[in-house]
């Protein structure tokens, strides 16, 4: 089973609480969620949504069209009236408000709003957006948000500018009462997520009021839970996988969507061992991402595992220290924040169109690891991965996890993070033994040198082509040596990493779906559906893009019928790149590239288009 | 014939300033008896960022990119504060396309030490105009006469917050020498003002030019006490910019009442000096060691 419940309204007035406490609430009840947040690159006031799919089993991706509206205020209905098919939870007190009269909703968004309003030979105020919906079989729950708020301020004797907040709580009271779970659920969540007791107070009795205004519709059960679940979105994870990893200096410039994860870890910073011991990482906020870059390659070359984390603008400008590093074979890692490019472009919406750019990150030719995450749980597993393939080849890592997981959130079983079966592997990290006559770059059949931190050894580093003791030499020879050492010791990456880590293959089928990041959870989540329409499908995620572990492409993708190239570009990057590394091409192409993370729906549909009418390339536009 | 680690000689112009700077380093290492188990000379790109290659004995250097020393030398010594981290890096370096490290270095006050080869030109790109010529000087290859204003570089440091200040000549060894180990041991970021003569493209700054303006400032430059902080600030900044055609040098500020980076990143570490991120212990036998326990139940809904 798979519901949709999406509530909305203004930024800065609880959108992201009441989703996170109704999700919490509904994993309490044994169900497992996902969770995507869109909102404006705005603090206050901009329309801002939360889409929690809700469901039995693990879950990765959102669908098209909502069950459970759930609203407070008159613009979210106006943005999203056409994706509800099960209920509507309005405010009776915005029924005369008119499309015209709602500033924030863009333009294009009003007009196409009032045009579906008017076919219908309707009006444009929310109680003909009420009227439509119920001609569509939508049940519209009209709630007297003020009347009911104003009870509780005045049981509560509360500042009214404060209380009204908990409108939002009011709301996810009421799409949880639909749900047919006991409201202890709801109430435990915000006990657990207010911390102030007058808050709290105040959240659960305009969660009850809610809980009160409608009826059981959907008749959930509990479900039986085994073991701890966690609820983490993609920041969070990515930084407890650092953390866990070893990660010991991060340093980052302040940019969306990357700086949750610096902030956190810098809340985390002092770390239990389970040597008796505490760790604590430096995270230094430095004055720009050239700064933040560098910073990490001077902590690299002491020994430390560092890292930093940005988005494409900030990734733009470190090229040139990632160049840096990979002369130098410093152990760096990136976490590549993907959002949409180029330039500020659309900086809290999601976006593929940079991949190539991680590939060839830098000038000169030198290995960089690149690699892609596709869920929360691989987050987790590649940051430990990135921070030992940039140790065991010395060369800067790049982490790609894109907005789309970034801000989304899972609720998945613990032991996906804590089962232990993560290694640290640190490469040929030493302490020499003859430190006065150390040679950093020696030359190596693997084109991997010891390495010795900084203080161990006498020892240069230089960005100018230099000999193994790190000298400057222009010298021909040396340079052929050392040009090829920087390039053939990506070789390693296939040694160490098992295929799956390489390419993650799923169901078996001459229809193959290639793919990479985010849209791997929509497609998954398609494969029941599409198999029922008779759809058979196999998937092709790949993880590991530098170096592009070609053979083990060619030897998946060999062969197939159909190779369906699925990204959120507009130039399928990701395959473009298998192109050029196999020579194999796709046969169609699904693309998308409005902002907006791919649906389950759109999964479903388009590779249905692809496969029944050979339709050469669909382009998708789901999402507000 | 075996190919020695030293490089037996260097590529700089004859008559470089660079020459008297690498011997004061080089002369300050070693009275203060450090070599790569304690120290890292950190440079940047252009003639003077050649400098850790060519100091004899052994030292670690990081040659890094051009307006990065800073960024890098910062990393460096937050990961391991044992090492006492020396900045090489030019005027066009520090004060043009790395201005904003220099500032944001002097906020954090971070322990170390820069030292800026002060020639008013780009000498390796052959001449260009740097940030400290002044306005309406033609030097050698510049096609017209410089019309931007120079930078101060002194003031700068002081407005930026470096905590000990000062200004040599590349060419009097022993005055340099002696600012450059106090700037070492100073507990804080030193800024050296290191006035230099460029006998291939500043043919105006010549070494005969600065000797004959140069001279040692005596003044009480020291922070006795929080209350005289702006008053000191300001008598720098007055050295700074003196009324007649004489170039001071010698220590023109002084602060370790600040607190460096070091001790306000111990606020929140306590154990930081003593368990910095370069030695800590990440795995054994291969497996994590770092508990995650408390992130993980903070974050659990069932």
């Amino acid at each position: 089973m798979r519901l949709s419940w999406m509530i909305g309204g203004a930024q800065g007035l609880g959108v992201d609480t009441s989703a996170n406490v109704f999700g919490a609430a509904v994993a309490r009840a044994g169900y497992y969620i996902f969770g995507s947040r869109e909102y404006f690159s705005n603090i206050k006031g901009r329309h801002s949504y939360f889409n929690v799919l809700l469901s039995d089993s693990p879950q990765h991706s959102v669908n098209s069209t909502v069950n459970i509206l759930a609203t407070f205020d008159a613009e979210t209905i106006f943005q999203h009236y056409d994706e509800v098919t099960d209920f509507l939870i309005y405010d009776k007190g915005v029924e005369a408000m008119t499309i015209d009269k709602v500033r924030s909703l863009e333009p294009e968004i009003a007009v196409k709003a009032a045009a579906i309003l008017e076919k219908a030979g309707l009006g444009i105020s929310i109680a003909d957006v009420v009227k439509f919906l119920e001609k569509k079989g939508v049940k519209c729950i009209g709630i007297d948000y003020g009347p009911l708020m104003k009870d509780i301020i005045n049981q509560l004797k509360m500042d009214p500018f404060v209380a009204e907040k908990a409108r939002n709580m009011l709301c996810a009271g009421a799409s949880f009462g639909l749900l047919g779970l006991n409201q202890k659920y709801l109430l435990d969540a915000i006990k657990s997520t207010f911390k102030n007791a007058k808050i709290a107070e105040l959240d659960t009795l305009a969660a009850q009021a809610g809980f009160k205004s409608v009826q059981n519709s959907y008749n959930l059960k509990e479900l039986p839970i085994k073991g701890h679940r966690v609820q983490l979105d993609g920041n969070t994870i990515s930084a407890i996988g650092k953390l866990y990893g070893g990660l010991s200096f991060q340093s980052y410039y302040p940019i969306t969507p990357a700086s949750d994860e610096s902030t956190y870890i810098e809340a985390n910073q002092v770390l239990k061992t389970s040597d008796g011991k505490t760790r604590g990482v430096v995270v230094l906020q430095t004055e720009d991402e050239l700064a933040a870059i560098n910073a990490a390659n001077g902590a690299a070359l002491t020994g430390a595992r560092a890292a930093t984390a940005t988005s494409g603008p900030g990734f733009s400008l470190m090229n040139e220290g990632i160049s840096w590093a990979g002369m130098n074979e410093v152990p760096v890692l990136v976490t590549y924040y993907m959002r949409g490019s180029p330039a500020t472009g659309l900086p809290t919406r999601s976006g593929q169109s940079d991949l190539l750019l991680a590939v060839n990150v830098g000038h000169g030719e030198f290995t960089r690891i690149v690699i892609a995450s596709g869920d929360h749980a691989e987050v987790f597993s590649d940051a430990v991965m990135a921070l030992n393939l940039a140790e065991l080849c010395q060369t800067p890592a790049i982490h790609i996890i894109e907005k789309t997981l970034a801000n989304a959130y899972a609720v998945m079983d613990e032991e996906t993070i804590t089962s232990g079966k993560f290694k640290i592997e640190r490469g040929k990290l030493i302490s020499p033994g003859d430190p006065e006559n150390y040679k950093r770059f020696e030359l190596t059949e693997d084109g991997i040198s010891p390495r010795a931190p900084l203080g161990h050894a006498h020892m240069y580093y230089t960005g100018d082509e230099h000999n193994e003791y790190g000298h400057i030499t222009e010298e021909s020879e040396n340079r052929i040596a050392m040009y090829e050492k920087r390039i053939k010791k990506g070789q390693l990456v296939f040694k160490v990493l098992q295929e799956n880590q390489m390419a993650n293959s799923v169901g078996s089928s001459d229809t193959v779906i290639l793919t990479w990041g985010s849209p791997k959870g929509a497609i998954l989540d398609a494969m029941e559906e599409l198999k029922a329409k008779g759809i058979s499908v196999q998937m092709v995620q790949v993880r590991l893009f530098s170096p592009y572990p070609s053979e083990l492409m060619a030897k998946l993708l060999s062969g197939k019928k159909r190779i369906i190239a699925m990204e959120n570009n507009y130039t399928a990057q990701g395959a473009r790149l298998l192109t050029e590394n196999t020579g194999i091409k796709p046969t169609h192409y699904v693309l998308k590239w409005n902002g907006r993370p791919m649906t389950k729906d759109e999964v479903v549909s388009s590779i249905s288009d692809v496969v029944k009418n050979d339709t050469k390339k669909v382009v998708l536009n789901e999402g507000k | 014939m075996k190919v020695n680690e030293q490089l037996e000689f260097n590529d700089w112009c004859p008559g470089c300033g660079d020459f008297g700077i690498l011997r004061s380093v080089e002369s300050a290492l070693s009275e203060l008896k450090l070599d790569y188990t304690d120290a890292v000379l950190v440079s940047g790109i252009g003639c003077s960022g050649k400098l850790p290659h060519f100091v004899s004995g052994p030292i670690a250097g990081v040659h890094t990119l051009h307006g990065r020393a800073l960024a890098f030398a910062v990393g460096i010594k937050l990961s391991n504060p044992k090492l006492n981290v020396v900045v090489d890096a030019g005027d066009g370096d520090t004060f043009g396309i790395g201005v904003g490290h220099f500032v944001s270095a002097g906020r954090r006050n971070v322990n170390m030490t820069i030292i800026v080869h002060n020639n008013g030109v780009y000498g390796l790109t052959k001449g260009q105009a740097s940030p400290t010529l002044k306005r309406g000087e033609k030097t050698k290859s510049l096609p017209e006469p410089n019309i931007n204003d120079p930078i101060n570089p002194i003031a700068l440091a002081i407005s930026s917050g470096y905590t000990f200040v000062a200004r040599t000549f590349a060419y009097n060894i022993p005055l340099s020498k002696e600012i450059i180990k106090q700037a070492i041991q100073h507990k804080g970021m030193a800024f050296v003002d290191m006035l230099q003569p460029c006998p291939t493209y500043n043919d105006i700054n010549t070494n005969e030019w600065y000797k004959e303006r140069v001279y040692e400032a005596k003044v009480d430059y020291e922070v006795k006490d929080q209350s005289e902080v702006i008053e000191k600030m300001n008598q720098a900044i007055k050295l700074a910019y003196p009324s007649d055609e004489k170039i001071p040098l010698g220590i023109f500020y002084k602060n370790s009442l600040t607190p460096s980076y070091g001790e306000r990143i111990s606020a929140n570490i306590s154990n930081y000096e003593d368990y910095y991120p370069s030695m800590q212990e990440i795995e054994e036998s291969s497996a994590p060691i770092t508990s995650i326990d408390s992130m993980v139940q903070a974050r659990r809904v069932v």
